[in-house]
C-alpha cells in the first residue's frame, strides 16, 4: 500500500471507529425512563467537589451538603427558623452566676459582711418586695438557689515570654487565696443580674473588689502584671450559662453502634483539639466544660454569656468509637505513620464517614460523584428515596443540559433564566431570598465619609431598584440593614433610602459641598473625589461599580474606580483599611451576632469592621444581643440596632439576591395519612433558605400528579 | 553520544533546580492564602490563622519552606491541604483519567493534519488550499469553550445521548462491550475539541514544510528523472519534510500532564488540568508545586527525547 493510501485510510478508520460508538450508548430516554430504579434515586449536581466529609473539619459548601445527609446534630432549625430537637429530645438553659465576697464593701443596711451574712441578706431579700425597683425584683425572682462556696487556696501556672529578645517562655507560679464566693443558680439566663444586684448590695460592691491582694506571684519580675492576672483568675463576677441536653434514646450510627452522650463530648473535644485544626474552634471556645450526667444527658457549661452558642450544637455528631485515640493509633500503625502527628484530619474516616443521619455513605469518586444510600434505621423514619447521588458537574451549562435530559433532578437557575424556566410547565420552580447582601462600604475614618449626611446623600443618588431590575433581572430585593431579611431580627419598618438625586445634593450642600462652575462638588476649594473599588471576577459587583460611578458623577462627584484581584483586594486594601469606598457582600448566618463586623473594638487592621463604624449605642446593643438568651428581647435589641445602622449609613445596603431552583414536576412530598395510605403534597420552599427541608419525605412519581387548584 | 547524554542530563538537572526555585517563589510570593484560611469569615480568629499557618509551615522563612516541601516531595509524603490525600496518589488517579483523552486527541491531531496539509501543499493556491486555510484560521480563532457549548447543545438536542463525564452516568449493568463503547463515545467530543486547535496549527506546519521541500533542487531532479508524482511527493518530499516534526513529537509529552482546563471543566472530566486549576484557585501549594515539578520534568524529558530522535532520523547530525 502506498504511503498516500495509508495517510488517507488511517484517519478515516479512526474517525469511523470513534463515531460508531454512538450506536452503543444509551439515550437519555433509556437512561431515565427505561430504568425503574431511577425513580428511587435523587440526583443533584454541584460545581465543586467535597474536600473532607467530616463536619468538624470542612468548611466548604459541597462537603456540608453531604454532611447534612450523613450526620445529625443535637438540634437544628425548623421551617420557621426556630430550634427543634434532633439527637437531643429537649434541652434546658439556665445559669450559674458567681461573685466573690467583698469584705470591705459597705452593704446598705448591714454594713461590711462576711459570706454567711451576705447569703442571709440575699435570702431575706428574696421574700421582700421592692416595689420601687421592679428590675431588681425580676432578677431576684429568677434566683432559684443561693449557695456559699468556702474560701480555698490553690496555685496556677501561667506561661509568659521570657524577658529579653529570646523565644523562650517561663512558667510563673501564682498562689491564689480565693475568698469565699456566692453561687446563684438562676432559672433563666439574666445578663442584668449583677447590675440589678448592685441596687441591693451597693453600687461599688463588685467594682471595688480587689482581686490583687488574693494572689501571690513567685517571680519578682512579673509583679507588675499581678493586677492583670488577678482579674483573670478571680473575676469579681461570673456568668456561667448552662445548656442541659436530654438526648434521644435508641438512635444508632450507620454501623449499628448506639449513639450516646460520650459521642457528644467526644465531638466537642475533637473540635477543641489543636491537632485537628478545626475551623469551628471559635464557636466552642466559650465552652467551659462538657459533662456527661448519664448516657443520655449532657451538661454544657459556658465561661461567659454567649447566646449564639445554642445554634452551634446543630453540628453533626461524630462517632466516638470510630475516631478515639486507640482507633486512630491503630490506623496510624497500619499506614506506617507516626501516631503522634496522626490526627482525625489524616484519618480515612473523612472519605468514609459514618454518622447517624438519614443517609449513609456508599461511594465517592473524586470530581465525579458521591453516592449515599438511605439508612433504614433512621430514628425519624426511613427516607422515601433509596439513594442520593451528588454529581460534580463543574460547568453550569452542562448542568443545565443534564437537567433537561433528566440525569440531574434539580438545577439552580441563573437570574437571566428565571423568567423562562419558571414559566415552563415541565418543571416546578421555587425561589426565595438568600442569606447575604451586597453593599457599598465607606471608609468612615476618611473625609468626606466621616459625615453621615454625605453617606446618606451618596446612597440617595443611586437608583437601586434599577440595579435590581436590570442587573439582577429582578431577582433581588432591597435590604436596609445587616440582618437576614426573613428573620424577625430584621426591622421591616425601616424604609430603604429613596432615589432622590436632588435631595442628595441638598444634603451635600448642608454638609458644605457646593457645585462649582464646572459642575463638580467642592468644599474649601477641594473637589469631592474618591475611588470606589471592588474585586475582579464578580460581574454583579462590576456592574454596580459602573452604575454607582455614573450616578455619582451625575451629581458632580469625581469618582474613580478600580478592580483588583481578590487576594490583593483583601490583603492590601480591605485588611489594611486602605480604601475610600468599596463594594462587597456578606453572607450571614441566622444568628444575629454582629460583634465582629460592627463593634467598635473590631476596627483595627485585619479585622472585619474595616469601614471603621464606631457608635456607643450600637456597641451596647451588639454586646447585649450576644448576651441575651431570650428571643423576644433579642429581637427588640436587634431592631433598635438595625435602626441605628440604617440611620448612620456606614454601608449603603444595596440588595439581597433571590435564588431560584427548578425541579422535575413528578417529585412531591409523600406523607402517610391515618389509614396508611400515602397523601401527596406539593413541595414548597421554607424560611431556611431552600426547598429541600422535607427532603426525607420526597418521592418521585411515575406520572406528573395533579393537585387541587391552589394559588 | 554518551558524553552528549551525560552533559545533557547534568544541564537538565541544573535547569530543573532553577525551575523548582522559581516556581516555588512565584507561587509563594503571589498574593493569596490557602482557602482553608478565610480572612473574611467572622468565625476565623487570628489565633486560628496562626495555627493553620504553623501547620502548613507558612510561618517559616521561604528557604525553610522550600526545603520542607522538597523533603516531603522526595520521600513521597506530600499531602494536599484540601483533603489530606497524598498528592502523588491524586495526580496518578487524574493522570490515568487524562491519559485516554490525551492519546485519542493526539491520534486525531496527527493522523488528520498530515493528509490535510500535504494535499494543501500539493495543490497550492487551489480552492482546496484556500478553504483549508480559511478553516484553519477559523478553528484557531474560535474560542474552545464556545465551540464546546455549541457541540454539546447540538449533540444533546439532536441525538439525545449523554456526552459529559467519562462514562454515561448510571449506566448500570451493561455488557463489557457496551461499557467500552460508551467510554469511547464519551472520549469523542472532548478529544475532537481538544484536537481542533492542534489540527489547524499542525496542518499549516505540514503545508509550509512540504512547500519548502518541494522547492528544493532534488525534488526537481526527481521530477526530471520521470518519477510518478506520488513517488515525488510521498517518497522524496514527505520524508524530508517530516524531520522537524520529530522534534515536535518530543514536545507534546508535557501535554500529558497539562491536560485541558476548559475542556475538562465543561465535560466534567476528572482530569489533571482541572485538578491543577482548582488547586491554584484554592492555593493548595503542595498540589500546584508537584504538578509544576512533574511538568518541568516532562518538558525537559521531551526535549531530551526529541534530541535523541533527531539523532536517529537525521544521519547528518553528529553530537
Amino acid at each position: 500500500m502506498s504511503v498516500r493510501r495509508v495517510l488517507i485510510f488511517v484517519p478515516i478508520a479512526v474517525i469511523i471507529f470513534l463515531l460508531q460508538s454512538y450506536f452503543w450508548v444509551p439515550t437519555y430516554e433509556e437512561q431515565t425512563r427505561g430504568n425503574p430504579s431511577r425513580l428511587n434515586e435523587y440526583i443533584t449536581a454541584s460545581i465543586g467537589d467535597a474536600s473532607l466529609l467530616n463536619p468538624i473539619l470542612s468548611a466548604d459548601s459541597a462537603s456540608s451538603d453531604i454532611e447534612s445527609m450523613v450526620f445529625e446534630g443535637l438540634i437544628d432549625r425548623d421551617e420557621d427558623l426556630n430550634f427543634r430537637g434532633r439527637l437531643a429530645k429537649s434541652w434546658e438553659i439556665y445559669e450559674e452566676a458567681f461573685f466573690y465576697i467583698n469584705r470591705y464593701a459597705d452593704i446598705p443596711g448591714i454594713g461590711m459582711a462576711r459570706g454567711g451574712a451576705v447569703v442571709q441578706f440575699l435570702q431575706s431579700a428574696l421574700s421582700e418586695d421592692f416595689e420601687a425597683l421592679p428590675r431588681l425584683r425580676v432578677s431576684l425572682n429568677n434566683i432559684k438557689e443561693i449557695m456559699l462556696l468556702p474560701s480555698c487556696e490553690y496555685s496556677v501556672t501561667r506561661q509568659e515570654k521570657a524577658p529579653g529578645e529570646g523565644q523562650g517562655k517561663t512558667n510563673i507560679k501564682i498562689n491564689v487565696h480565693a475568698p469565699s464566693r456566692i453561687k446563684l443558680v438562676l432559672k433563666s439566663v439574666d445578663q442584668d443580674l449583677f447590675k440589678n444586684l448592685r441596687l441591693l448590695l451597693g453600687k461599688d460592691y463588685f467594682t471595688s473588689f480587689v482581686a490583687k491582694e488574693h494572689i501571690e506571684i513567685d517571680r519578682k519580675a512579673y509583679q507588675k502584671k499581678s493586677a492583670k492576672y488577678a482579674k483573670q483568675i478571680l473575676p469579681a463576677t461570673e456568668h456561667n450559662p448552662v445548656v442541659l441536653f436530654h438526648l434521644r434514646g435508641g438512635v444508632k450510627f450507620h454501623d449499628g453502634h448506639p449513639f450516646d452522650a460520650r459521642d457528644v463530648k467526644f465531638t466537642f473535644e475533637a473540635i477543641m483539639d489543636p491537632k485537628n485544626l478545626s475551623p469551628r474552634i471559635a464557636d466552642y471556645e466559650p465552652v467551659k466544660g462538657v459533662e456527661i450526667i448519664d448516657p443520655l444527658t449532657v451538661k454544657i457549661v459556658y465561661k461567659r454569656l454567649y447566646s449564639p452558642a445554642l445554634g452551634t450544637w446543630g453540628m453533626g455528631v461524630l462517632p466516638e468509637h470510630l475516631l478515639n485515640e486507640e482507633v486512630l493509633a491503630a490506623e496510624a500503625v497500619s499506614l506506617g505513620k507516626n501516631h503522634e502527628d496522626f490526627s482525625i484530619r489524616q484519618s480515612s474516616f473523612n472519605r468514609h464517614p459514618v454518622g447517624c443521619g438519614p443517609f449513609f455513605f456508599q461511594e465517592w469518586k473524586s470530581d465525579q460523584y458521591i453516592v449515599l444510600d438511605r439508612f433504614e434505621d433512621y430514628w425519624e423514619g426511613t427516607p422515601n428515596y433509596k439513594r442520593y447521588t451528588y454529581r460534580i458537574v463543574p460547568d453550569l451549562l452542562t448542568q443545565e443540559m443534564e437537567f433537561y435530559a433528566g440525569t440531574v433532578d434539580s438545577y439552580s437557575v441563573q437570574p437571566h433564566q428565571v423568567k423562562r424556566l419558571s414559566a415552563d410547565s415541565k418543571y416546578q420552580s421555587f425561589s426565595g431570598l438568600s442569606f447575604g447582601y451586597t453593599y457599598i462600604g465607606y471608609n468612615m475614618r476618611r473625609a468626606p465619609f466621616d459625615d453621615s449626611r454625605v453617606r446618606t446623600a451618596l446612597g440617595m443618588a443611586i437608583d437601586v431598584d434599577k440595579i435590581i431590575k436590570y442587573v439582577l433581572y429582578g431577582q433581588g430585593e432591597r435590604i436596609t440593614g445587616p440582618f437576614v431579611k426573613q428573620t424577625d431580627y430584621y426591622n421591616d419598618n425601616i424604609e430603604p433610602l429613596p432615589y432622590d438625586p436632588d435631595g442628595a445634593l441638598r444634603l451635600l450642600r448642608e454638609a458644605g459641598w457646593i457645585r462649582n462652575e464646572d459642575g463638580w462638588l467642592e468644599k474649601d476649594g477641594n473637589r469631592l473625589q474618591f475611588t470606589l473599588i471592588t474585586n475582579n471576577g464578580n460581574n454583579l459587583r462590576k456592574a454596580v461599580l459602573a452604575i454607582a460611578q455614573d450616578a455619582w458623577r451625575h451629581i458632580g462627584i469625581d469618582v474613580r474606580t478600580d478592580l483588583l484581584e481578590w487576594s490583593v483586594f483583601i490583603q492590601e486594601r480591605v485588611n489594611t483599611g486602605d480604601f475610600d469606598a468599596l463594594i462587597l457582600g456578606w453572607s450571614m448566618g441566622i444568628e444575629p451576632d454582629l460583634y465582629q463586623i460592627w463593634h467598635s473594638s473590631q476596627t483595627n487592621s485585619h479585622q472585619l469592621n474595616f469601614v471603621g463604624f464606631k457608635d456607643q449605642k450600637a456597641d451596647d446593643l451588639i454586646v447585649r444581643i450576644r448576651q441575651e438568651y431570650d428571643h423576644d428581647r433579642q429581637v427588640a435589641y436587634c431592631r433598635r440596632l438595625h435602626e441605628i445602622i440604617a440611620r448612620e449609613q456606614p454601608y449603603m445596603f444595596l440588595y439581597v439576591t433571590k435564588w431560584t431552583a427548578v425541579l422535575d414536576r413528578r417529585i412531591v412530598i409523600a406523607e402517610k395519612v391515618a389509614d396508611g395510605r400515602l397523601s401527596y403534597k406539593k413541595i414548597t420552599p421554607t424560611k431556611t433558605g431552600n426547598y429541600t427541608f422535607f427532603f426525607n419525605k420526597w418521592t418521585k412519581l411515575a406520572e406528573v400528579p395533579s393537585f387541587a387548584a391552589e394559588g | 553520544m554518551l558524553s552528549f547524554i551525560g552533559r545533557s542530563l547534568i544541564q537538565k538537572t541544573i535547569t530543573l533546580f532553577f525551575v523548582s526555585v522559581v516556581s516555588f517563589l512565584i507561587i509563594h510570593l503571589a498574593p493569596g492564602e490557602p482557602s482553608q484560611v478565610d480572612p473574611l469569615n467572622p468565625k476565623f480568629t487570628p489565633e486560628m490563622v496562626e495555627r493553620f499557618q504553623k501547620a502548613f509551615h507558612l510561618d517559616r522563612a521561604l528557604h525553610v519552606q522550600y526545603l520542607y516541601f522538597y523533603r516531603d516531595f522526595f520521600t513521597g509524603k506530600t499531602v494536599s491541604w484540601k483533603d489530606n490525600q497524598s498528592v502523588v496518589v491524586k495526580i496518578w488517579e487524574r493522570f490515568l483519567n487524562s491519559l485516554p483523552l490525551f492519546i485519542v486527541g493526539t491520534i486525531i491531531t496527527w493522523t488528520l493534519s498530515f493528509p490535510v496539509g500535504i494535499r494543501a501543499a500539493i495543490f497550492r493556491g487551489g480552492l482546496y488550499d484556500r478553504s483549508t486555510t480559511f478553516f484553519s484560521y477559523l478553528l484557531i480563532s474560535i474560542p474552545g469553550f464556545f465551540f464546546a457549548y455549541i457541540l454539546i447543545i447540538f449533540v444533546v438536542n439532536h441525538f439525545h445521548v449523554p456526552v459529559i463525564g467519562m462514562e454515561t452516568f448510571g449506566l448500570g449493568e451493561a455488557s463489557w462491550w457496551h461499557v467500552v463503547m460508551d467510554r469511547v463515545w464519551h472520549l469523542l467530543l472532548p478529544s475532537v475539541l481538544g484536537a481542533t486547535g492542534g489540527i489547524a496549527v499542525l496542518s499549516r506546519y505540514v503545508r509550509s514544510q512540504m512547500l519548502e521541500v518541494e522547492g528544493q533542487d532534488y525534488i526537481r531532479t526527481a521530477r526530471a528523472k520521470g518519477l510518478s508524482p506520488d513517488q515525488v511527493h510521498y517518497k522524496h518530499a514527505l520524508r524530508n519534510a517530516l524531520l522537524p516534526f520529530v522534534t515536535m513529537f518530543g514536545l507534546i509529552l508535557p501535554g500529558l500532564i497539562g491536560g485541558s482546563v476548559i475542556i475538562e471543566s465543561i465535560f466534567s472530566w476528572p482530569g489533571m488540568g482541572r485538578m491543577a486549576y482548582e488547586a491554584i484557585l484554592a492555593r493548595d501549594y503542595p498540589v500546584i508545586l508537584t504538578v509544576n515539578f512533574i511538568s518541568a520534568v516532562l518538558v525537559l524529558a521531551g526535549t531530551f527525547v526529541s534530541d535523541l530522535l533527531y539523532l536517529v532520523v537525521d544521519p547528518r547530525i553528529r553530537l
